[in-house]
C-alpha cells in the first residue's frame, strides 16, 4: 500500500492503518530498534511503541516519507530505552562506539534544556549533511541514524573498511569546524 | 549540558530525503528492489571510471601541495633544544594529506635500478633505502659517477595519518620547480614529482663557485591504504620515475595513527642538506 493511502487510514481513524504500517515497515523499524538496542525484546517493545506514537501523531501530521518518519521515533525510542538500561554500566556494541564517536563533537556551551538551541542544533546537522557528497552522505547516514557498523557500511558501499573508517574521521572533523562556524560550539 | 546520546538523537534533524538516499536495505520488496538497483548502479559508476581511466581517478587525487608565505613556520619536537622544538620558516613547499585514522605500512624493495646502483639490489623488504654509500670514495660501492653527490637516491615510507590536523611534508631550503601530479591507475597510487634547486654565490673565501645544487622528488601516494613512499635525491628525475614506477610495496600488517608520532611534521630533503 502506498504511504499515501496509509496515512489516510491514520486520519480517518481506521485500525487498519497499524496493520498496513507494520506490514511495510515493520521489518524497518525493528532493524533501527535493534541496531540501537541490541536486543530482540527491547527492539519489538520499541516498533510496538512507534505504532502507538504514529497514531497520537497523524492526525494532525501527515509525513511525506512514512519511512523516515517512523525510523525516527523509533531511533529515539530505542535511545531513550538504550540509555535508561545503560545509565550504570557502558557496555559495547554498535551504539556505544557511535556515541564515544561522537564525543568530540560535542560542543560543551550547549544547555539542552533551551528547546530552541537543540532545535537549531539539529537543523545544523541536517544543512551538515545536505551538503555531503552522495558517498559521505550515505557513509555518515549509515554510520549515525542507522548505526550500522563500519564493516557493513564497506561492504554495502564496496569500499575498504580502512576507508570508511577514515571517511568518518574526516566528516567527523568536518562537523566539529562546521558547528564552530555555526556558532553552536 | 549536551551529551553524546543528544548528539545522537540530534542526527534526526538529517533531512528525509538524504535518510532515503542512504536507506539501507531490508527484507521487504521495497528494499529488495532498492539493492538491486543500488548494484546496478554500482558496476555503472565502476564501469564509467574504468572507461573514464586516469581522468576519473584524478578527481580523486590525494596529495596538496602549496608555497607557504616566507613567515609561515613549522614546529617538529626536539628534545635537545631548550625550547623543546625546531621551528623553521621560509618553507619551499608543503605536501599535504587527505586526514587519515589509520594509515596502513609499508616496506618496499626496487624492483628495478640503474646499472651503477646494482649493489643496492637484493630481495630484502625496507621502510628506508640510501644509496649515499655509493658517493664514498674508497669505497668498495664508490660510483665515479656519483662523486660529485652527497645523496643520488633516497626513498622512505610515510604514514598519512602523521600528518593530520595541519601536519605536511616540507621542503627546506630548495625552491620547488613546476609540480606534476599524475595517477598510475595500473598501481592504484597518486604521484606528484618535481625538480627544486638552490642557488649558491661563488665564496672566493672558500674557493666555491657560483652554484646550483638540484634534487628530485616522486612522492608515491595511496590514500585508501594511508601510505607515502617518497624518492628523492640527486639523481635525476627520469630515474627516479623510474625507480618509482617500479618499486614493489607491500604492507607490513603494521598500523599507524596519529598518536603514534611525536612529529607531525617532515621533510623531503632527501639527506643531502
Amino acid at each position: 500500500m502506498e504511504d499515501a493511502a496509509i496515512v489516510e487510514l491514520y486520519w480517518q481513524r481506521d485500525q487498519q492503518a497499524i496493520a498496513e504500517t507494520d506490514k511495510k515497515y515493520g521489518a524497518y523499524c525493528q532493524h533501527i530498534a535493534y541496531a540501537v538496542c541490541s536486543d530482540r525484546l527491547d527492539a519489538e517493545e520499541c516498533v510496538n511503541d512507534t505504532w502507538l506514537r504514529a497514531w497520537g501523531a497523524m492526525p494532525d501530521k501527515r509525513p511525506t516519507v512514512l519511512a523516515t518518519f517512523l525510523g525516527k521515533i523509533t531511533r529515539n525510542l530505542a535511545i531513550n530505552r538504550f540509555q535508561r538500561k545503560t545509565r550504570k554500566k557502558r557496555g559495547g556494541g554498535e551504539t556505544e562506539l557511535a556515541l564515544e564517536e561522537l564525543e568530540d563533537c560535542i560542543p560543551a556551551a550547549l544547555d539542552v534544556e533551551r528547546r530552541y538551541e537543540l532545535q537549531e542544533f539539529r537543523q545544523a546537522i541536517g544543512r551538515f549533511v545536505s551538503g555531503l557528497s552522495e558517498t559521505e552522505q550515505k557513509v555518515f547516514v549509515a554510520r549515525y541514524w542507522y548505526l550500522c557498523p563500519v564493516e557493513e557500511i564497506a561492504r554495502r558501499l564496496q569500499i575498504s573498511s580502512s576507508k570508511t573508517k577514515s571517511m568518518l574521521f574526516r566528516l567527523r572533523n568536518r562537523l566539529r569546524l562546521y558547528l564552530k562556524e555555526e556558532d553552536l560550539w | 549540558m549536551l551529551d553524546a546520546y543528544s548528539l545522537l538523537r540530534a542526527m534526526n534533524g538529517i533531512r528525509e530525503e538524504d535518510i532515503v538516499m542512504a536507506d539501507k536495505h531490508f527484507d521487504s520488496p521495497k528494499h529488495v528492489r532498492s539493492r538491486t538497483k543500488r548494484m546496478v548502479t554500482l558496476a555503472l559508476a565502476a564501469a564509467l571510471i574504468l572507461a573514464l581511466g586516469a581522468g576519473a581517478w584524478a578527481l580523486f587525487f590525494s596529495m596538496d601541495h602549496r608555497v607557504p608565505e616566507p613567515e609561515e613556520s613549522f614546529r617538529i619536537h626536539w628534545e635537545e633544544s631548550p625550547s623543546g622544538y625546531i621551528e623553521w620558516k621560509n618553507v619551499g613547499l608543503a605536501v599535504t594529506f587527505p586526514e587519515t585514522e589509520e594509515s596502513r605500512a609499508v616496506e618496499f624493495r626496487p624492483g628495478w635500478l640503474p646499472e651503477e646502483m646494482a649493489s643496492l639490489q637484493d630481495d630484502a623488504w625496507a621502510s628506508r633505502l640510501t644509496a649515499e654509500r655509493l658517493c664514498f670514495e674508497g669505497g668498495a660501492d664508490f660510483v665515479p659517477a656519483y662523486d660529485d653527490m652527497t645523496q643520488p637516491m633516497l626513498i622512505e615510507s610515510f604514514a598519512m595519518s602523521q600528518f593530520n590536523q595541519g601536519g605536511a611534508l616540507l621542503l627546506l631550503d630548495y625552491t620547488a620547480g613546476a609540480v606534476t601530479e599524475e595517477t598510475w591507475v595500473d598501481r592504484n597510487v597518486d604521484v606528484l614529482y618535481f625538480s627544486a634547486s638552490i642557488h649558491f654565490d661563488a665564496n672566493p673565501e672558500h674557493d666555491l663557485p657560483e652554484r646550483t645544487l638540484v634534487q628530485n622528488y616522486v612522492l608515491l601516494s595511496n590514500p585508501e591504504a594511508g601510505w607515502v613512499v617518497r624518492i628523492g635525491g640527486e639523481l635525476d628525475l627520469e630515474t627516479l620515475l623510474e625507480v618509482a614506477r617500479n618499486l614493489e610495496i607491500r604492507e607490513t600488517g603494521e598500523i599507524l595513527r596519529y598518536e603514534d608520532f611525536t612529529d607531525h611534521f617532515a621533510l623531503f630533503n632527501a639527506g643531502a642538506g
